[in-house]
């Protein structure tokens, strides 16, 4: 995705947003990625910035030197323009600066690195992600967590009605407006369901010896093939804990997936959609200092609120799949270093993903860290797709030719959802 | 022949009785009397002060009779130009202006029920030492083990204090959660929304077509805290809703346009943080975080050393008049309706090393010039001064910690309601 012109950064001084004056937009400030502001008063209206048309190319013919009007210090109709020798200002000025060419940067490596980032929306989906992270899916959570969450020792007292209230709190009753946006009820949703869970501490006090982190920056390298792929950045809430989470699958099931065969989605390159840059590092990162009392990733919570992109529940899963798998794998290398190995004792994390409404769960088995052959022991991902935890949450009444088709208020709950998220938060411990 | 005998008793035991019914007590029966005439009320619809006192009174009237949300509603339904009340200021002594608006008395140190060995809960060491290791945790992972960049001056409050506090928040309350089982019923709200509206004062207006007029002022207090703890059952109060209390109501007779508060016109909101239906409807603790921009430092080189404690009282008076008042404006009372309990609730102050606490006990609403001028209540705010938790983060370790903040910070979450 090179191109012959390359491009260079340059931080204007201006600043590089903008805003949109149309009346859905509501005067938002938008980031316009060229970093041109555009004056044009129709244009800004709604929001198309047209394109700005490239200078005339100068062409350079070797052995010949150009005429100009440096020495009459005025423009001559007819003359080439100078070009002076780039000015050094002599001291490092932060609104003007200019970065070098991508070759001549620092980091510049010949072979392109292929980075998995919050802002990836794979094509492929779930099926990406397993090749990526050479792991074979089984569908529906595995039985220790199933059976932690039929069991009703682990419910709370009168589950289902405060997790009702939870709901209709983060859904209907949370703001003077008759209702809020997903930006709000999301995180207050998940966050009152962290609140009801962490109540059950009066009766298990391990569940005290966990922590939350919130933006955390990850960073996992790993080569597979030929290539080398990375996942980096800021993804979630990750809950932290002091012990390990226990291992899911026995020594059996890990030794059967030698004989699974990945799945390829050929024409589709395994690649796609992931950033492809020259300039990169190859770091090895969990995000945490050494000597961290948590040191163990137990559950990693993402929330979709549909605007940074807007990801459809498959592409959801497969954030959900890779950060657990960046996490699983930077902890790996911090605990048996660098060299590909299958793990003695696998790594285990679980990951949460919502959107308000619908549930995703995926709980990630790290067996091996040896990930350049397609052969071998591989990881194994259980996934609990589309989880409704109600169906819906009105603040007024649909209705349609005079029928109430939905009531107003919260309908349609469904309590096994909430009971399996409950386990997932209890798994690990005893 | 006349006999010595004893008269019947019972015909006086009937109050129908002819006996009586003695038509002697003239004065008394006129005003019992079915009257000829119907009472004399002013008009309605006349443009005059008696009309529009008679309009006002009979709208009051029906008002008494109906739900809460109704009542809110009413009050709150015509817009008009109010003060807006900002609790985290910059302007100077806005604590005193605060409290004459709110019609509060500020006493320092907290009630007896915080400050008195008899009354507070026993804190095991046990508990006491695994919070210090937990908020101990949750600093170092904010401040060492969590490896961030550099953010603008302005924004390391939201990095690394609003993290912290969220943690601190959910870990003393599920650590206490087994000795105040009111905890794990409660509803824990990030970045609510507090809202009251009510009426003090009046002003002359200056200009316009009703200049020279009387009008009540109208004030309104949008508060955003950081966090705040709900409850289902009310938390008890700290002193008697009658009782004798020393401190006085500071009186100010300039403008508010002084202080300075500027007028706006917008929805007249009433909010608590949650709807009327949801069933935690009193307040516990309220948790804010210090604006972005105060910093201690800086006001003491501009020499405004005593307004650090000045703007965290005010933001205390202002955030927890407004949450009370609306607890009580939920529960159906009103400036015309006085609360017949008081309303109490809490808050902390804090910029992740200092910590300040309030403690609020609403006694009366009726501040509107109506209701205000035979209403001896007032209400209450203790507070302390701002206390260091710890001195500072070096390499993984916490330096100067100190135990007595950590304490309070314990009975503050440990208040249980009766």
């Amino acid at each position: 995705m090179f191109n012959a012109t390359v491009q260079r950064i340059r931080t204007p001084a201006l600043k590089i947003t903008q805003n949109c004056k149309s009346k859905d937009c509501h005067s938002v400030l938008i980031m316009i990625p060229h970093g041109r502001r555009c004056l044009s008063t129709s244009s800004c209206l709604y929001g198309k910035i047209l394109p700005r048309k490239k200078p005339r190319v100068v062409h350079e013919i070797a052995g010949l030197e150009p005429i100009t009007y440096a020495d009459r210090m005025h423009f001559v109709p007819g003359l080439a323009k100078p070009r002076f020798p780039t000015w050094d200002r002599g001291w490092k000025d932060p609104t003007h600066y200019q970065s070098p060419k991508l070759e001549d940067m620092p980091l510049h490596k010949d072979k392109p690195c292929y980075i998995f980032s919050q802002r990836t929306n794979v094509l492929e989906g779930v099926r990406q992600a397993l090749w990526l992270s050479k792991s074979v899916l089984i569908k529906g959570l595995p039985a220790q967590i199933l059976s932690l969450a039929e069991d009703p020792a682990n419910q709370i007292e009168n589950q289902d009605e405060r997790v009702q209230d939870a709901i209709k709190n983060s859904r209907l009753w949370d703001t003077t407006e008759p209702r809020p946006l997903r930006e709000r009820f999301c995180p207050s949703l998940l966050h009152r369901l962290l609140h009801l869970c962490g109540g059950l501490q009066v009766t298990r006090p391990e569940l005290a010896k966990r922590i939350l982190a919130e933006k955390y920056s990850l960073a996992a390298t790993w080569r597979r093939g030929e290539d080398m792929f990375q996942v980096r950045g800021q993804n979630g809430l990750l809950l932290n804990s002091m012990t390990p989470v226990p291992v899911l699958a026995g020594e059996e099931q890990i030794q059967s997936t030698a004989d699974q065969a990945l799945e390829t989605f050929y024409p589709i390159a395994p690649t796609i959609d992931l950033q492809c840059t020259h300039v990169y590092q190859e770091k090895n990162d969990t995000g945490f200092k050494e000597g961290y009392p948590y040191p163990h990733a137990h559950t990693l919570f993402l929330m979709e609120m549909g605007n940074t992109p807007k990801l459809l529940p498959e592409q959801l899963r497969a954030k959900m799949v890779m950060f657990t798998f960046g996490n699983a794998l930077a902890r790996a290398q911090a605990l048996y270093g660098k060299e590909p190995r299958v793990l003695e004792k696998p790594i285990v994390v679980q990951s949460v993903a919502t959107n308000g409404r619908l549930f995703q769960f995926v709980v990630f088995q790290l067996n091996t860290t040896d990930l350049q052959s397609d052969s071998g022991v591989k990881n194994l991902v259980w996934v609990d797709e589309d989880q409704p935890l109600y169906e819906f949450a009105k603040v007024r009444p649909y209705i349609k030719k005079k029928v109430v088709k939905v009531p107003a208020g919260l309908s349609g709950y469904q309590p096994n959802t909430f009971k399996k998220f409950l386990a997932l938060h209890l798994h690990g411990t005893a | 022949m006349a006999s010595c005998s004893r008269l019947p008793l019972h015909p006086f035991l009937s109050t129908a009785s002819a006996r009586l019914v003695c038509n002697r007590h003239v004065q008394v029966e006129a005003s019992t009397a079915k009257s000829l005439y119907p009472p004399i009320l002013p008009s309605r619809t006349a443009k005059s002060k008696s009309a529009k006192r008679r309009v006002v009174t009979e709208f009051f009237e029906q008002l008494r009779s109906r739900t809460a949300q109704e009542k809110i509603r009413a009050l709150t339904r015509v817009q008009r130009k109010k003060y807006v009340i900002y609790p985290q200021t910059f302007a100077l002594n806005a604590d005193k202006w605060y409290q004459h608006y709110t019609k509060t008395a500020y006493l320092s140190g907290l009630p007896e029920k915080h400050t008195h060995a008899e009354s507070t809960p026993v804190i095991d060491e046990s508990v006491l030492s695994e919070a210090r290791s937990v908020v101990c945790s949750f600093i170092l992972q904010e401040h060492w083990y969590l490896k961030k960049g550099r953010t603008f001056i302005h924004k390391e409050q939201e990095q690394f204090v609003t993290p912290f506090l969220r943690n601190m928040v959910c870990g003393l309350k599920n650590l206490l959660a087994k000795e105040n089982p009111v905890l794990c019923l409660s509803s824990l709200d990030f970045d609510p929304q507090v809202n009251y509206y009510w009426l003090r004062g009046e002003r002359t207006i200056p200009a316009g077509h009703r200049s020279g007029r009387i009008e009540p002022m109208r004030f309104q207090i949008d508060d955003k805290p950081h966090s705040q703890i709900r409850i289902p059952q009310q938390l008890p109060e700290f002193a008697p809703l009658e009782a004798e209390i020393s401190a006085e109501v500071p009186v100010i007779s300039l403008a508010p346009d002084r202080l300075p508060l500027f007028r706006r016109q917008y929805d007249n909101n009433i909010f608590i943080g949650a709807k009327l239906e949801d069933p935690c409807s009193y307040g516990h603790t309220q948790f804010h975080m210090v604006p972005n921009r105060f910093h201690r430092d800086k006001m003491s080189k501009r020499g405004l050393s005593d307004q650090v404690e000045v703007s965290l009282r005010a933001n205390g008076i202002a955030s927890l008049f407004a949450w009370t008042g609306a607890q009580a404006m939920y529960q159906g009372f009103w400036s015309e309706e006085d609360v017949s309990r008081p309303f109490v609730s809490q808050a902390v102050i804090t910029d992740g090393q200092f910590f300040s606490f309030f403690c609020y006990q609403l006694n009366t609403l009726a501040l509107s010039p109506r209701a205000d001028g035979n209403n001896a209540r007032k209400n209450l705010c203790w507070g302390t001064e701002s206390m260091r938790l710890y001195e500072r983060v070096t390499d993984g370790d916490i330096v100067g910690w100190n135990d007595a903040v950590l304490r309070l910070l314990l009975q503050f979450l440990l208040n249980k309601p009766q």
